[in-house]
């Protein structure tokens, strides 16, 4: 009540939806390539064989993730961004085939003592 | 004439005006061109020579043999950067270099899990084999293998 007293009505009013319109503006602004990287980060980073022998490998997907999502909320250059994206897709196809190595070499790990 | 020789005089500012926005415009062009990017990307030969590197480790790793998409993806991206580096396109060049190196990177740990997986069946291969043949009782004397040894 007390601003609406000191700005008046109309003016908080305006400004309010000036305030809702620009953040809804935010986040309908997408890019696709962006989202599809990020939902296959989030998969990967659900899977425990991955989290758990490639922790590693996810990680620098992350950190390219990140960078590609900076690169959109700062200044929206949808080259680099496509870019930094398949960079991330491919990373995260990385951690999965190293999760797939470490685990046969477990398997190796495990085989081995059956042999002596 | 007094108007000519009056150096603070009216005559002085048809000139002056349009020399100050001569100025103004060749700032402007000026600040427009350092933040294109023309001028600020630089070649990236660190990246291009990783790329190459990974792409010999890959080749190295069998990655020829099996991840040939990705490792011919790669080589397919590192001639287009080495292209683009000879027609100065700096910026398409460090993006297909990275390209190229993690593609190469993919194909190796691609290759490497497949060895690794292959060398896990056969050896689990072997132990069923060998299981098989102690569950059968001892092997017997003619065996040719026992020959030998």
């Amino acid at each position: 009540m007390k601003l609406n007293v000191f700005l008046g009505r109309r003016t908080v009013y305006t400004a309010l939806s000036l305030m809702a319109f620009l953040s809804i503006g935010c986040g309908v602004v997408q890019n696709p390539a962006l989202e599809r990287a990020r939902d296959a980060y989030n998969r990967a980073r659900q899977d425990r064989e991955i989290a758990g022998r490639a922790g590693v490998a996810l990680d620098k997907a992350r950190l390219t993730l990140e960078q590609a999502e900076r690169v959109w909320a700062e200044e929206k250059d949808v080259t680099e961004v496509e870019h930094l994206a398949y960079l991330a897709e491919k990373r995260i196809e990385i951690a999965r085939a190293t999760a797939r190595r470490r685990l046969a070499a477990d398997d190796i790990q495990q085989l081995n003592p059956q042999r002596e | 004439m007094n108007m000519i020789s009056d150096p603070n005089g009216e005559l002085m500012q048809p000139r002056t005006k349009p020399f100050r926005a001569w100025i103004i415009a060749s700032l402007v062009v000026l600040f427009a061109f350092e933040n294109s990017g023309c001028s600020t990307a630089k070649p990236p030969t660190e990246i291009l020579s990783r790329a190459e590197m990974d792409l010999r480790a890959a080749s190295e790793a069998r990655a020829d043999e099996f991840a040939p998409m990705d490792l011919q993806s790669a080589r397919e991206k590192l001639e287009g950067s080495k292209k683009a580096m000879a027609a100065k396109r700096y910026e398409d060049a460090r993006r297909l270099a990275e390209s190229a190196q993690v593609e190469a990177e993919l194909a190796t740990a691609k290759a490497e899990a497949e060895l690794t997986r292959r060398a896990a069946d056969d050896l689990r291969r072997r132990l069923d084999t060998l299981r098989a043949e102690t569950e059968r009782g001892p092997i017997p004397a003619s065996s040719p293998a026992s020959g030998k040894e």
